[in-house]
């Protein structure tokens, strides 16, 4: 049985095939590199829980997805459960950072009339000689899109806790607010199995019989 | 003269290391019609194994060593009609007119001369191939202890040997093996005369009966320092090692002019007298010593004789043979140690040892021929001959050197001592030195487990009445089994055959030549009897302790107390019993490994003799037979699987070879302008422009992530580049398609069993198939379907865990995709996956989404405890050691029925009213 968790975030992985996705996400939650990983084919899962703030456990289920174009159709299904979103690009690939606003809008348009909160990860920190995006740029992008930037390295471990503790953050600090509620036949967000919810009410008795049936 | 079919991809081949690096092929030129092209393309299966292998994972360190590989290719002389070669390349179709073709690598490492011995992994194809090295020092015997590994790989490489069957002038079905090989020099060693029917390397010649043809000069061609591995581990240590396995062949012959110290292994199964050589005498009783070394084994009838005959009757047990010799007609098994003035100096003055122990296994014979390199000349050669007896299967190991020497090799692990009756005796003690153990435990075993294995398989064999030599009738079935068996046998018991470190230095030549001849069980068994008191006694001798040794101080010391003297006599013994347990235990391990092991290999050269003589020369007519299609399920021989992938696959879309070179060539065409402008040109039919260029980078980086950890399909591994092509030519061949993730793996399943034009014709024809067009071109509404009707039969057999996915929103979506695009190649693995592929070809898409079912029911109770995200994370990553056994058995108990509604009803009625099935029964499409 899981630790108990107050919260339970789904999070997708976004972006070009290659960038480094499953990479990152298993530096995350195995803490391991390796050079070389299988092709994502479809959607891989991985799940991670993280102290957001004393007291505040929050369990990530992490939604890695293929980055081919080819199978975009099928990703996007993935979208509309999902509360947070990482748009991955490759710092040495200016294709993949072109490519980062296609995905953003394309999620976005698809998942209306919700939102997802996002976060821009300039991947690969550790090639800086082979960089082509400047942090410039990259900065430039996310502040247009509203959003935060990080760059990481799945390699060297650099910033990756850290991307993915902001994007938490900024989820819950927005669940607080109130702007992300938990809602029936959803699954972005869910509350856990504490006493300690953010917002008792009908939904979340609702919603606690149902974690026990799937024994969380 | 293209083969007819290809029966011989052996799983098991030896791989010679080279301190060089460099690797080469050789190929012996056919004697006489032998088609240049079949050497050629041998020559290249050959060579890319031996990388392959370098490449795969167990070889991993053996790698840089393991560079040239020889390989021995005799053609039949005679144009014999089809040949299948030996050849360690599965596909091999080569037609060579007629004989078999045997791989020898010799191997040369420094001063060392290491053997290795690559076994296939049945299930994994070339990937998997295992490799074990023996490593022969000087001067450490210790590493003998592994040493035992390589007799296994040898089997099972004879084994593969064995199963070729030829057919010599269309008249014979023979399947050959031998190899034999003498040093160049060596030449001189052998008369022209000496001809040896079946294969051959270097210079005995094997031909079909009816044609002789031999000239000198091609023999002189041939003759390059050889080896032969088999079963038995003794070795002779003379210059000219022939070992012959004739099966079904009408003669053996094998003829050895040399005066000396030549040793001839012969063993000749299901021969009869017809296609007797001059040489040879078919009295169907065995061996006839003439001259000085004469062997003629003559096998008349289905049985196979194991004959041992002594051209020196110097050894100790002489009696023994003529025993086997008498009692097993089937068998024929010759070493002849002469001395000969070619040998060193030394060897010829004296009397001969004779080293000769032949034990006969019944029905099985198995040999590895190993060669060496050419760079070795001092003619040097080592021939470990092993025989084992029928009951007791004990290994001996002989090692003869030129120098006289007698080496045993003594397997640590697993005490053993030599039955004196085989054991070797030398003549020459103060040269020749022997040792040789046996482990006794083993005996128990072997005894009281296996004999009964052994008989049964060979009953069938010798006993079918009307045995036909020419037909169709398969000759060869009992001939894998035995090999298999000794196999096993022989390892419990430590062989310790295999190694004979101490003798070899680097010119040095080694030859095994194992030997398990079928014997009658008879013959087999008496011989044993006497030797187990004897063993009894030595059987717990811990090897490991006998370098202690318990003296008292030297003169100019003070005596030992004598509480202290009985102290260390304590400790002595303690470390002794302590010994004893170890090597008690590991042993048990090693035994319980090798019967799984053997069982295993066993059920699979059984199917392969079946798959081969029966089947597939009857394809269509068999194909759909109850018969087939049981031993179908069961799994396919990895060595006819992608002969029957590609039959069950078909090839609709009429694919030729050079149509693939077509498309091949204009896939490079597009690298080359890709690499230069950056981008693509061509701006045609389907996939879009960017999506067309992801695709040649990701087909690059793909390959590099395909099986990572067999390492063979990264840049510079033996099929990268294969693997390349075979993905760039389907992209130009259906550009609508084009390059989809998942697809690196099915092409790479199918490079790992097929050749490359034919991986290409499968791969376009499997993916063709409304299935897995509908995945790689994400068809979503269509896959969404597939996975509506996937949930129909879920539902119907597991209930429970339906229910419990369903609350908690695992779609089968979550799995599945990774599941059927990459045809479970990616996640189960290697070898069940390929199992699966197996009945996949034989059942269509319907067996993926029952194999789906299988695992889901075979982790039920696992997965009714997790959650989702564990859920899926477990379906997504499933255990490593998943057993297809294990797995099958649960496909089994998921049966395809939906009420009465087949797989197809369901899935064509929710094609037809989807939106019904849409809302009603798909929770997949109702998330989505």
């Amino acid at each position: 049985m899981d630790i108990l968790w107050q919260y339970q975030f789904r999070i997708i992985l976004l972006g070009d095939s290659t960038v480094g996705k499953s990479s990152l996400l298993k530096r995350f939650t195995d803490g391991i590199y390796s050079d070389v990983a299988d092709p994502t084919v479809g959607v891989d899962f991985y799940a991670r829980s993280l102290d957001i703030e004393p007291g505040i456990k929050i369990k990530l289920q992490l939604w890695d997805t293929a980055g081919q174009e080819r199978f975009r159709s099928i990703t996007t299904s993935y979208y509309r459960n999902s509360v947070g979103g990482l748009l991955v690009f490759d710092l040495t690939n200016h294709k993949t950072f072109d490519h980062v606003r296609e995905w953003h809008k394309e999620v976005s348009e698809h998942i209306l009339p919700h939102n997802m909160v996002y976060i821009l990860i300039g991947h690969k920190s550790d090639l800086n000689k082979d960089r082509k995006v400047t942090q410039d740029e990259a900065e430039q992008l996310a502040a247009e899109m509203g959003i935060r930037y990080v760059e990481t390295s799945a390699k060297c471990n650099s910033n990756v806790d850290r991307a993915f503790q902001l994007l938490s953050r900024d989820i819950y600090e927005l669940m607080k607010m109130g702007q992300i509620t938990t809602r029936d036949g959803w699954d972005g967000v869910k509350s856990g199995l504490t006493t300690r919810v953010l917002y008792p009410g009908d939904e979340d008795i609702e919603l606690e019989p149902r974690e026990k049936s799937c024994n969380c | 003269m293209e083969k007819a079919y290809n029966v011989s991809s052996p799983p098991a081949f030896c791989v010679g290391a080279n301190e060089k690096g460099n690797s080469s092929t050789y190929v012996t030129q056919p004697l006489s019609h032998g088609t240049a092209e079949a050497a050629a393309r041998i020559s290249k299966h050959v060579s890319r194994d031996a990388t392959g292998c370098s490449d795969s994972r167990e070889l991993g360190e053996a790698r840089e060593d393991i560079g040239r590989s020889t390989v021995l290719v005799t053609d039949s002389p005679s144009g014999g009609t089809v040949s299948n070669c030996v050849i360690p390349e599965q596909g091999c179709d080569s037609a060579t007119n007629g004989f078999t073709v045997s791989t020898m690598v010799g191997a040369k490492a420094g001063n060392s001369s290491a053997v290795a011995a690559v076994n296939r992994e049945e299930m994994d194809g070339n990937a998997l191939q295992r490799i074990s090295l023996a490593e022969k020092n000087k001067e450490s015997s210790a590493e003998e202890v592994d040493a035992c590994h390589p007799p296994l790989n040898f089997v099972t490489a004879a084994e593969t040997v064995e199963s070729l069957t030829h057919s010599c002038n269309g008249q014979l079905e023979l399947s050959c093996t031998a190899a034999s090989r003498t040093v160049p020099e060596g030449l001189s060693n052998w008369d022209t005369d000496s001809v040896i029917q079946s294969t051959l390397s270097s210079d005995a010649v094997i031909r079909p009966p009816i044609n002789w043809s031999m000239t000198p000069d091609k023999e002189a061609k041939m003759a390059n320092g050889g080896l032969f591995i088999g079963h038995s581990s003794a070795k002779l240590h003379t210059e000219t090692v022939v070992t012959i396995i004739l099966d079904g062949a009408a003669t053996c012959l094998s003829n050895t002019q040399c005066e000396k110290p030549s040793s001839i292994a012969m063993s000749a199964r299901e021969g009869h007298h017809e296609s007797c050589n001059i040489r040879v005498e078919p009295d169907g009783a065995g061996a006839q010593p003439r001259t000085q070394a004469n062997i003629a084994g003559d096998l008349s009838g289905g049985a196979t004789s194991n004959l041992t005959s002594q051209g020196l009757p110097s050894s100790p047990a002489p009696t023994k043979d003529p025993c086997r010799v008498t009692a097993k007609p089937d068998t024929i098994q010759g070493e002849e140690p002469s001395a000969s003035g070619h040998l060193g100096d030394d060897l010829s003055s004296r009397p001969h040892p004779q080293a000769l122990r032949t034990r006969t296994v019944p029905n099985s014979v198995s040999y590895d021929s190993t060669i060496l390199s050419p760079g070795d000349e001092d003619g040097e050669t080592f021939a470990e001959l092993g025989t084992q007896g029928h009951s007791d299967r004990r290994f001996m190991d002989v090692s003869l050197s030129s120098r006289n020497t007698f080496e045993s090799s003594r397997r640590q692990s697993a005490p053993g001592d030599i039955p004196e009756g085989l054991s070797v005796v030398s003549a020459d003690p103060s040269e020749l030195a022997l040792q040789s153990k046996r482990p006794g435990i083993a005996e128990y075993f072997g005894r009281s487990l296996f004999p009964k294995k052994q008989r049964e398989p060979k009953g069938p064999s010798q006993n079918v009445p009307g045995w036909k030599l020419f037909g169709k009738v398969p000759a060869r079935e009992s001939a894998p089994k035995d090999s298999r068996t000794i196999q096993q046998e022989s390892t419990p018991d430590g062989l310790t055959s295999v190694s004979t470190p101490n003798l070899l230095s680097a010119g040095e030549f080694e030859a095994r030549v194992g030997k398990a001849g079928p014997g009658g069980t008879s013959a087999g068994t008496s011989p044993t009897q006497p030797q187990q008191g004897r063993r009894k006694n030595l059987e717990f001798e811990p090897l490991s302790t006998t370098a202690l040794i318990l003296e008292d101080r030297p003169a100019n010391l003070p005596a030992k107390s004598v509480e202290e003297a009985q102290r260390h006599r304590q400790e002595y013994d303690e470390m002794v019993a302590e010994a004893k347990k170890r090597e008690l235990k590991e042993a048990q391990r090693k035994r319980k490994e090798m019967k799984e092991r053997f069982k295993q290999e066993e059920s699979i050269a059984n199917a392969m003799v079946v798959w081969n003589n029966d089947i597939l020369p009857n394809w269509e007519n068999t194909r759909n037979t109850r018969r087939v299609r049981e031993l179908w399920w069961q799994g396919l021989p990895p060595n006819v699987r992608g002969k029957v992938w590609s039959l069950a696959i078909g090839n609709e879309l009429n694919i030729t070879p050079e149509l693939y070179e077509i498309f091949l060539s204009r896939a490079k065409e597009r690298w080359r302008s890709f690499s230069e402008t950056g981008s693509e040109t061509e701006a045609d039919d389907g996939a879009s422009l960017a999506d067309r260029e992801s695709s040649l980078d990701l087909i690059k980086l793909d390959i590099s992530r395909t099986f990572p950890p067999l390492f063979i399909f990264q840049k510079g591994g033996p099929y990268h580049d294969l693997l390349h092509s075979v993905l760039g030519a389907y992209t130009c061949y259906r550009p609508d398609v084009g390059y989809v993730q998942g697809m690196s793996f099915i092409a790479a399943v199918l490079i790992l069993n097929l050749e490359e034009a034919d991986a290409f014709i499968a791969f376009a024809n499997l993916l063709n198939k409304p299935c897995q067009l509908a995945f790689f071109r994400v068809d979503h509404d269509l896959m969404l379907k597939y996975f509506a009707a996937f949930e129909v039969f879920f539902e119907e057999n597991l209930p429970r865990l339906f229910n419990h996915f369903q609350s908690s929103n695992l779609t089968p979506d979550l799995y599945l995709i990774d599941w059927i695009f990459t045809l479970y190649s990616k996640s189960l693995p290697l070898d069940v996956a390929c199992r699966v592929w197996d009945v996949f070809c034989r059942d269509g898409e319907e067996f993926l989404f029952r194999t789906g079912l299988g695992i889901l029911r075979l982790y039920e109770d696992v997965l009714l405890q997790l959650d989702f995200i564990r859920s899926a994370q477990f379906l997504t990553r499933l255990p490593e050691d998943i057993g297809s056994d294990r797995l099958f058995a649960c496909i089994a108990a998921a049966p395809m029925l939906n009420g009465n509604r087949k797989w197809s009803q369901v899935f064509h009625a929710l094609i037809k009213d989807n939106k019904d099935m849409d809302r009603n029964c798909n929770p997949a499409l109702k998330s989505l």
